[in-house]
């Protein structure tokens, strides 16, 4: 596939590392977090951690739709996927995200009739399938996936389906960037910026963190070589003086977005006054909700929901993690009572998560050994 | 051209979104695929994965699409067309300059 096998050339990717390592000064250490989950994954499965100088960290950083759900929220949907005659749906790696009892696997294997979908299109299917059922999405993701849930909702409205409902758990990028830079705690010389969120709001929104912040971002690819070309780039940026939003991602994110998604998404939305975000706490504007027009679709105006507070679990340092403050394996439980298997805090539970990324593909490296 | 669409829950698009391994869909993941049929009346084209897997997807924020075109799929949904920016058709070589 065009822009795929190329992305991966082991020769240019050498290259690349190459010149990483001829702009580290010496004595330097630069922080870099990748923003989005997706690239921790990439940087672990492909190990890009160990092509770099020793002087180059990557910061893991909040973008993993799945770890910043809050307990409560999984609680929330849990009393709406236990009502009869529900029929409740949302994507696979939700299904094992811990509420403070259990996780909607054990609730199915309970007898809730709970589904996965693979998108907010297949939710929609079930509805049409099952007139005398009422059909509910748990939507999460951030601005990547939010415009797949508004065009389903405007297609169910279109089709006349009135049994389809969402709950709406999406989220955005912006918020939790500007809480982590005003975070004391944190000291980082330049981001990578989501590629796919990106394609959707475009690179104008992060032009705030070198404007008020002093930190380059340069917006950037999922295969190893557009990482490392990120790295590269924010790396020259430093070197020479400039902080500035840089595009490596050119081939699908634009400046200005997608015009289409986001006018979509500002029909069938409305930003929550705050959301709690796992690890994070409450932030501000930082969550979709599902606007006036579309409350007849808002499963938390359709259903009761608890809508309690669940603090997360004390041996769980998730929120850490997130933050970058931490890396997985120095969290108290990695690997010992939280696993993918039997997770305990998000961050195992998806794939993008950091602490799941790190112990799948990088657990056995030697340097990692003082893991217990 | 209205061909028969088959439903995006077909047992292919499964791989997409397996828990037992990693959902591509939580997972901020969007997959390259090429069109190979059009129903411009509901929005939607079929498109196909470099290894043949098929699905439906919602094209409305990438549109007028055309058959061959190269879409980036993100949860059933056309995310962007993929060349289509500032760089179309360039090689990596030309990229990494």
């Amino acid at each position: 596939m065009r822009f795929v096998d190329e992305f991966r050339d082991a020769q240019l990717g050498r290259a690349v590392a190459a010149e990483i390592l001829s702009r580290v000064e010496p004595g330097r250490r630069y922080k870099v977090m990748e923003v989005c989950g997706g690239h921790t994954h990439s940087i672990y499965k492909y190990g890009i951690a160990d092509l770099l100088p020793d002087e180059v960290e990557l910061v893991h950083g909040p973008g993993c739709p799945v770890c910043v759900i809050p307990m409560g929220r999984v609680d929330d949907g849990m009393a709406i996927a236990r009502r009869d005659g529900v029929i409740f749906t949302c994507f696979g790696d939700m299904m094992r995200v811990p509420g403070s009892e259990r996780t909607f696997t054990d609730a199915k294997a309970e007898g809730a009739d709970i589904r996965m979908v693979y998108s907010p299109l297949d939710a929609l299917r079930i509805a049409k399938s099952n007139p005398d059922r009422e059909v509910v999405f748990f939507a999460i993701g951030f601005e990547t996936t939010a415009p797949s849930t508004a065009l389903t909702l405007k297609r169910a409205r279109a089709e006349g389906v009135e049994n389809f409902f969402c709950m709406c758990n999406h989220v955005t990028i912006v918020p939790p960037l500007r809480a982590l830079l005003e975070s004391p705690d944190l000291r980082l010389d330049g981001f990578i910026g989501p590629g796919h969120v990106s394609t959707i709001v475009g690179t104008r929104p992060f032009e705030f963190i070198p404007a008020d912040y002093r930190r380059p971002l340069v917006t950037a690819g999922f295969e190893p070589l557009d990482i490392l070309q990120a790295i590269q780039m924010i790396l020259r940026q430093l070197a020479e003086g400039r902080c500035e939003v840089e595009n490596q991602y050119g081939r699908v994110v634009a400046r200005e977005g997608n015009a289409v998604a986001l006018q979509v998404m500002s029909e069938v939305f409305e930003l929550r006054p705050h959301f709690e975000w796992r690890g994070l706490g409450f932030i501000s504007q930082s969550a979709l909700k599902l606007s006036d027009d579309y409350a007849d679709f808002d499963a938390e105006l359709r259903y009761e929901v608890p809508g309690v507070r669940v603090a997360d679990p004390k041996a769980c340092q998730c929120g850490e993690v997130l933050k970058g403050v931490i890396k997985p394996w120095e969290c108290k439980v990695f690997g010992t009572a939280c696993t993918p298997e039997h997770a305990i805090g998000t961050c195992m539970v998806s794939p993008e998560g950091a602490c799941a990324a790190y112990y799948n593909y990088g657990r056995y490296a030697p340097e990692k050994e003082l893991v217990s | 051209m209205s061909p028969n669409l088959p439903p995006s829950s077909s047992p292919d698009t499964h791989r997409h979104c397996d828990p037992e391994h990693r959902c591509v869909t939580c997972g901020d993941v969007a997959v390259p695929m090429r069109v190979l049929a059009l129903d411009d009346r509901r929005g939607l084209a079929l498109c196909a994965t470099d290894t043949d897997q098929r699905e439906t997807v919602e094209t409305a924020l990438v549109a007028p699409v055309a058959i061959g075109d190269e879409l980036l799929v993100h949860a059933g949904t056309a995310i962007a067309m993929i060349g289509d920016r500032k760089t179309p058709g360039r090689e990596a070589e030309e990229v990494l300059r």
